[in-house]
């Protein structure tokens, strides 16, 4: 089975060849591989129903106990049959509605790959798998939204919903993380097996809300919704597939899963039920607002998914119960009108609500599936949308934190959303005909078929509602963590449940009739969306994007004296704190007296530093540098090292005739610096050497407690034969050492050299130069 | 220490001296090769760090039990500088193959540059061993002094020059700093050698000179990686240096420079970690944020991958703070087979995304602007296919090696009890995803001009496609490399 | 004498800092060196200063007569010496190839040329 949905990816790389090859008739045979999936998860249906749940796994890195861990439980059924189902029917209308685009092979090709991703996703019963197939579908995601590549409208949508989910996902894999240091384990069904323990944990609440970030941000739930509407820019079988059925499903979907592990919380409950009911008003309040079918559509699936989410917040058996339900009537209707959407975008010219009426002698067979999928959704009996909703409402009147408020907000954005229904699926076919830029006929076959059959599977699924209790209780006893028996039935009986669909039903309907004005209301307020999250969302990149440039020019002008001045800047505050606060300063173990040819050379030396920084010449420059060496090759002399005396004796002359052979072709010295510039390094300057020289006197504080100086003056003569300890050091004990230091001198020289070498060779312009000089 | 060394420990060295007199032998040769014939060298070279690497196993079996020391302490070949060893020799390989074309269409010599990149390579053999810390500074100055010259080699570039003059002033003061580290701790624990210092340090009370010591022991080390506060070398050399030796400075020495933090910190500073630890921490977080930001606003590539390289690095200190908290339940240093996991995927995936910035030559130049990637995927699929899993790698999304070695770093961190840090991570790496993406849009979702050119370039183009198979087979099948990692921690 | 040395070796620190900050770049080389000069002169104190004489082992005995000065730092400081004079004349090289390219010794106008 894992193999089946694997295989996915490689049935992918066939796309474009397939499409070159068949035309129009690739969507269908590429739709025959979810086709099969599909018949192979129903076949799975009774055994999962009895109770059974296959499972699989695959090593990854045993050392952490970490294995890809795939589990078939109802809720991983519904969820695999819906993502293969409706993939199979996107599929075969994508090849049509596509015909005669570039690029069609490729999107097809993105659109198994994404199914597999998806059926992956809602398998495996491994966290670390899940993030996986869940950043995978992000980016996929990224790909379909941006699609259209030439409307740069697309290509922005494509990033914020890219950012926005692909963020979400990193602080899930965070959450996920956490929750392996907590539980000791990153399979889920071990988690729920541990839950109490698990939701004891201090470890608890941030994992919980990383989690819940990860989730929120992929269902759009508020303040994240913003980027579901934006992804509309993607083509319409993308949004069916992407945004009404799958991928905004995959935030509920891990809700669910994880709550028999981390629900039933106060935290779970009130955090995930109160954002739940705010995106729910908060997308049906911005829907009524649009004229656009999709953006309709969108705003209305945002709604859909506070509901999803609000259900699997409150958590009893009955709210996850009418959760399940919810998920199959919402995936059926919605896939179903983004589906006619796109008909009616292809074969009228437009999306715009109020320019579509009067369609359906038209198109008699898209309209007819359109009304039924909008009926199930303003929750028409005896369509399965009537059934979910009387759930809903059943749930929401029964959930223990404030029914008060949920009710209200349940039938308030029913309401809102009956009007829209019938916007999306009704008006278009009904009244007078709208004036549309062609004259619209009926759409091919493979693109009707896909709505009718969805729609037909709204009335079935309602009449027989029956006979899917089995495989919807087995759905949500998974998500709650123990058997429970979901009823569906159409005929409750007189109840305050059905006074309330009536109600929603009657209200939304006048809303309807009143459509257009309640649009002109809506459309007054559109500039306080402005100030909405999606506000804030450019607000905080660009604020990024300016801090980074700030800081940037700070940090890394790019200048090497600000480099330096940076590293300088860090050295101090790093060591003088410290140096400060722990440090004792003292000569403990120091020379007290000075003898008077001592004072001398470190006046020499002191005064050949300070020449060198006033120096106006380059020649008095090199003169008190050559000032310093020297006087510091005397201090070692009367310090007890002639050799270091020796060597600094050697090397300071060679230098100074370096410097002196090289200064004739250095240009002069000049005073380039503003006095401010100046202050400052001059500041900074005397910081460091006020820190150095408060370290010599630090290191002076304590004894020093040499180890291996004993070993080599005693066995400098009997073991390599030579006196004077230092050179035995440098040429026996660290004979290696010395190797490597005549290498580095190589090198230095071989760098010379190749600078030298080369300016011979590029004598001809150099020689130009310089002859201006 | 024992005295006078066995003649066997020159066998412990043998792949560093082979390698040192095959680079006096290509020096050599170079005098006679004629301008046109230098790619001999460069396989020559190629074949050096062949058999170099053919004798890592060779000098381990002959020299006697790992870990073995050698030369009184100043070296040791274990398992763990093995692992350095190789990735270090197949950076300096790939960096030779990514030079071919660049130095044999120039008018600079070859030889003696292919030299230089085996000397650093010998420096950065050295490093690996390296136990007493005169040893790593000498060695350390090798690699250093090498790229000195080798950032400034093909010195018509202005750029180039600007590049290396930036190096090496700022590469020489922290070479200094090091230094003065290594002084203070001499001064405080009596001994270079770093099982000496170990054993000092555990047995000496706190003192401020010891605190002092090591925190510039650390910034020495935290400038060779590139970290924060002392990165601000990284960006300008990577974008001013030509892409070959770009590549080669934001891998190999950055490896070398891992294996001897690692080494001074865990094995000589470790009784010392709760005072070192914060000091990391604090760079950690700061070089992860200033990397990320940093590379949000570039629209250089090569300058981009400067500042994520700096990310990348504050991620892998992120390994090193782990250490400081002890081990895991199974008794295994987490931390450190994190970063050894991390840092074989980062040089697979730098190498890779480097690779494909010199095989696509724009305005007769490598790539150098965002823009030049535009419409890749339509003028060669294979290569956009290949940038993109480097750039998912480098973004940290699974089925990548970037993943994996991310999740052990991040639960690392937070087996550790820095969740914070880990969080931070978390964060930089959404924010990495904007601009990695801004290349993968880039190549599929805008439209081309045209000026993008395949350059014809077998052994890079093999070069990068093993990378991507290393990338992918890392992130899908990780647990061989899991288990060589673990085999070669530190004791 | 240690706390001479201290200001002394500060003043060395100072200076090289100050001159590495200059935009001439023939003054950043200096610094350069003068910092060298520090380091050398910090390692070696950092190891004790004795006025007693040199770490030689006089004739006819097995050991440098105590006390003496420590022979290690020296050693340290020796190869400093010699790495330090590599990478002057280097940097000397690298200074007058940077000025020829970019046509003038300023640090900052190196910077801007580019293109």
């Amino acid at each position: 089975m894992i193999a089946a949905v694997l295989s996915g990816f490689a049935v992918a790389l066939l796309a474009p060849a397939l499409a070159k090859r068949l035309g129009r008739g690739a969507g269908a045979v590429l739709a025959l591989y979810p086709a099969a999936l599909f018949f192979r998860f129903l076949s799975r249906v009774p055994a999962v129903v009895a109770g059974e749940t296959p499972s699989a796994s695959l090593p990854f890195v045993p050392e952490l106990g970490i294995s890809l861990s795939f589990r078939l439980d109802g809720l991983a059924l519904l969820m695999a049959l819906l993502v293969t189902g409706i993939g199979a029917i996107v599929l075969v209308y994508a090849g049509t509605y596509l015909e005669g685009h570039p690029r069609r092979g490729p999107l097809l090709g993105l659109l198994v790959a994404f199914l597999s991703a998806m059926a992956g996703l809602v398998l495996c019963d491994d966290l670390l798998a899940l993030f996986a197939f869940w950043e995978a579908t992000s980016i996929l995601s990224y790909f379909l939204i941006g699609f259209e590549r030439e409307e740069a409208e697309a290509r922005a949508a494509a990033l914020q919903a890219l950012l926005v989910t692909g963020g979400g996902g990193l602080a899930l894999l965070a959450g996920f993380v956490l929750l392996g240091q907590a539980g000791g384990t990153l399979e889920v069904s071990a988690l729920a097996a541990n839950a109490e323990a698990l939701k004891a944990h201090p470890l608890y609440l941030p994992a919980l809300l990383l989690v819940l970030a990860g989730a929120f941000t992929k269902s759009a739930q508020v303040p994240f919704h913003f980027w579901l509407p934006g992804a509309m820019a993607a083509p319409t079988p993308v949004s069916a597939y992407l945004h009404s059925a799958t991928m905004v499903k995959a935030g509920v979907f891990l809700l669910a899963r994880l709550h028999p592990a981390l629900g039933g919380t106060r935290e779970w409950v009130w955090v995930v039920t109160s954002v739940g009911a705010a995106t729910m008003l908060t997308g049906a309040l911005l829907s009524v607002g649009q004229r656009d079918l999709k953006r309709l559509l969108a705003f209305s699936t945002v709604s859909a998914l506070g509901s999803l989410t609000m259900l699997v917040g409150v958590g009893t058996p009955a709210a996850l119960g009418a959760a399940m339900v919810f998920l199959l009537a919402h995936a059926l209707y919605k896939a179903a009108l983004f589906l006619v959407a796109g008909i009616l975008d292809h074969e009228a010219g437009t999306r715009d609500a109020t320019r579509l009426g009067g369609l359906l002698p038209l198109l008699p067979a898209t309209g007819v599936a359109a009304m039924a999928a909008a009926f199930s959704m303003a929750g028409l009996p005896p369509l399965l949308g009537f059934v979910s909703k009387e759930l809903l409402y059943d749930a929401a009147l029964r959930a223990s934190p404030l029914p008060f408020v949920l009710v209200p907000v349940a039938v308030g954005s029913n309401m809102l959303l009956v009007a829209v229904a019938l916007t999306v699926g009704f008006g278009p076919f009904t009244g007078p005909r709208g004036a549309t830029s062609k004259l619209p006929h009926e759409a091919p076959v493979a693109m009707w078929a896909g709505p009718a059959l969805l729609g037909f599977g709204s009335l079935a699924a309602g009449v027989f509602s029956g006979a899917l209790s089995p495989f919807l209780s087995a759905a949500a006893s998974s998500a709650l963590g123990h058997p429970y028996g979901v009823r569906l039935e159409l005929w409750h009986g007189f109840s305050l449940v059905l006074l309330k669909s009536l109600v929603t039903l009657v209200v939304g309907v006048a809303l309807y009739r009143g459509r257009h004005r309640l649009r002109a209301f809506a459309e007054r307020f559109a500039p306080l969306g402005a100030l909405g999250p999606a506000r804030l969302w450019r607000a905080g990149l660009a604020g990024l994007v300016s801090v980074a440039k700030g800081t940037a020019a700070f940090l890394s002008s790019g200048s090497l004296r600000q480099d330096v001045r940076v590293v300088v800047v860090a050295a101090v505050a790093l060591l003088g704190p410290l140096l400060l606060s722990r440090g004792t300063f003292g000569a403990a173990d120091a020379l007290p007296s000075v003898r008077p040819i001592e004072a001398v050379l470190a006046l020499l030396v002191v005064a050949g530093a300070v020449g060198a920084v006033v120096a106006g010449s380059r020649l008095s420059a090199v003169v008190g540098l050559g000032v310093t060496g020297y006087g510091i090759a005397l201090l070692f002399l009367v310090f007890g090292a002639p050799d270091l005396s020796m060597t600094q004796f050697a090397v300071e002359t060679l230098s100074v005739l370096l410097f002196v052979a090289v200064l004739r072709r250095l240009p002069r010295l000049r005073s380039r610096s503003a006095p401010r510039s100046r202050a400052v390094d001059a500041a900074l300057a005397a910081a460091v050497g006020a820190l150095m020289a408060g370290l010599v006197l630090a290191v002076h504080a304590g004894p020093l407690r040499s180890r291996l100086s004993g070993f080599f003056a005693e066995s400098s003569l009997p073991l390599a034969k030579g006196r004077n300890v230092v050179n035995v050091i440098l040429v026996d004990f660290r004979g290696l050492d010395t190797l490597g230091e005549i290498t580095v001198l190589a090198v230095a020289a071989l760098g010379v050299l190749s600078l030298v070498r080369l300016r011979l060779a590029a004598k001809g312009t150099a020689g130009a130069k310089e002859g201006g000089r | 220490m024992t005295f006078p060394f066995p003649a066997s420990d020159l066998l412990v060295i043998l792949p560093e001296l082979v390698l040192t007199q095959l680079a006096l032998g290509i020096l050599l040769w170079a005098t006679v090769v004629r301008k046109g014939r230098e790619a001999t060298l460069a396989w020559v070279s190629i074949a050096s760090l062949a058999a170099a690497a053919v004798l890592i196993p060779v000098a381990a079996r002959l020299s006697g039990p790992l870990p073995r020391a050698a030369f009184g302490g100043m070296l040791t070949l274990d398992r763990f500088s093995i692992f350095f060893k190789v990735l270090v020799l197949l950076a300096t390989a790939v960096t030779i193959l990514f030079s071919l074309k660049f130095v044999g269409t120039s008018s600079y010599p070859g030889g003696e540059y292919y030299a230089l990149l085996l000397f650093s390579a010998v420096g950065m053999l050295f490093m690996a061993s390296g136990t007493h810390l005169v040893s790593i500074y000498i060695a350390l100055e090798l690699m250093a002094l090498s790229q000195y010259v080798l950032a400034g080699y093909f010195k018509r570039e202005t750029k180039s020059v600007e590049a290396a003059a930036k190096y090496f002033v700022l590469g020489a003061f922290s070479s200094g700093v090091l230094l003065y580290g290594i002084s203070l701790v001499y001064g405080a624990a009596g001994s270079l050698d770093l099982g000496d210092v170990a054993r000092s340090l555990a047995a000496t009370p706190r003192s401020s000179l010891l605190g002092v010591g090591i925190v510039l022991t650390a910034s020495g080390m935290l400038f060779k990686i590139a970290s924060a506060p002392f990165h601000v070398w990284a960006p300008d050399v990577y974008e001013g240096a030509p892409t070959p030796i770009s590549a080669f400075f934001s891998v190999g020495p950055k490896l070398a420079a891992y294996a001897i933090f690692a080494r001074i910190f865990f094995v000589g500073f470790g009784p010392r970690a709760g005072d070192w630890a914060p000091v990391l921490a604090a760079s950690a977080a700061l070089t992860m944020v200033v990397g990320n930001v940093g590379a949000l606003l570039q629209q250089n590539v090569k300058r981009m991958l400067g500042y994520s390289s700096i990310g990348h690095a504050g991620y892998a200190l992120l390994g090193l703070l782990a250490y400081a908290s002890g081990t895991d339940a199974r008794g295994e240093n987490f931390g450190l087979w994190a970063i050894l996991i991390y840092l074989a995927a980062y040089l697979l995936m730098t190498l890779g995304a480097f690779g494909l910035v010199v095989l696509l030559e724009a305005k007769g130049y490598a790539t150098e602007s965002v823009d030049d990637f535009n419409g890749l995927s339509k003028k060669n699929p294979l290569a956009a296919a290949a940038m993109l899993v480097f750039l998912l790698s480098l973004a940290g999304i699974p089925p990548t090696a970037g993943f994996v070695g991310k999740y052990f770093l991040f639960s690392a961190a937070m087996k550790a009890g820095w969740p914070s840090l880990a969080l931070l991570a978390v964060l930089m790496s959404a924010v990495s995803l904007f601009y990695y993406f801004r290349i993968a849009r880039a190549m599929y979702l805008v439209e081309g001009e045209g000026e993008l050119r395949w350059r014809e370039e077998p052994a890079v183009a093999a070069a990068v496609a093993v990378c991507v198979a290393g990338t992918l087979l890392l992130g899908i099948l990780p647990q061989p490399f899991v288990a060589l990692a673990k085999s070669c921690l530190l004791p | 004498m240690t706390v001479l040395l201290a200001l002394a070796i500060g003043v060395l620190y100072a200076a090289g800092t100050y001159l590495l900050l200059r935009r001439s770049a023939v003054r950043v080389v200096f610094g350069l060196a003068l910092l060298g000069h520090a380091a050398n002169l910090l390692v070696f104190t950092a190891g004790r200063l004795v006025r007693e004489g040199p770490p030689i082992v006089p004739p006819g005995a097995l050991a440098p007569p105590t006390p003496s000065a420590d022979p290690l730092p020296q050693a340290l400081v020796l190869t400093a010496i010699v790495i330090g004079f590599g990478v002057q004349a280097f940097a000397l090289v690298l200074l007058r190839r940077a000025c020829q390219e970019a046509g003038t010794d300023d640090v900052d106008a190196m910077r801007e040329e580019r293109p």
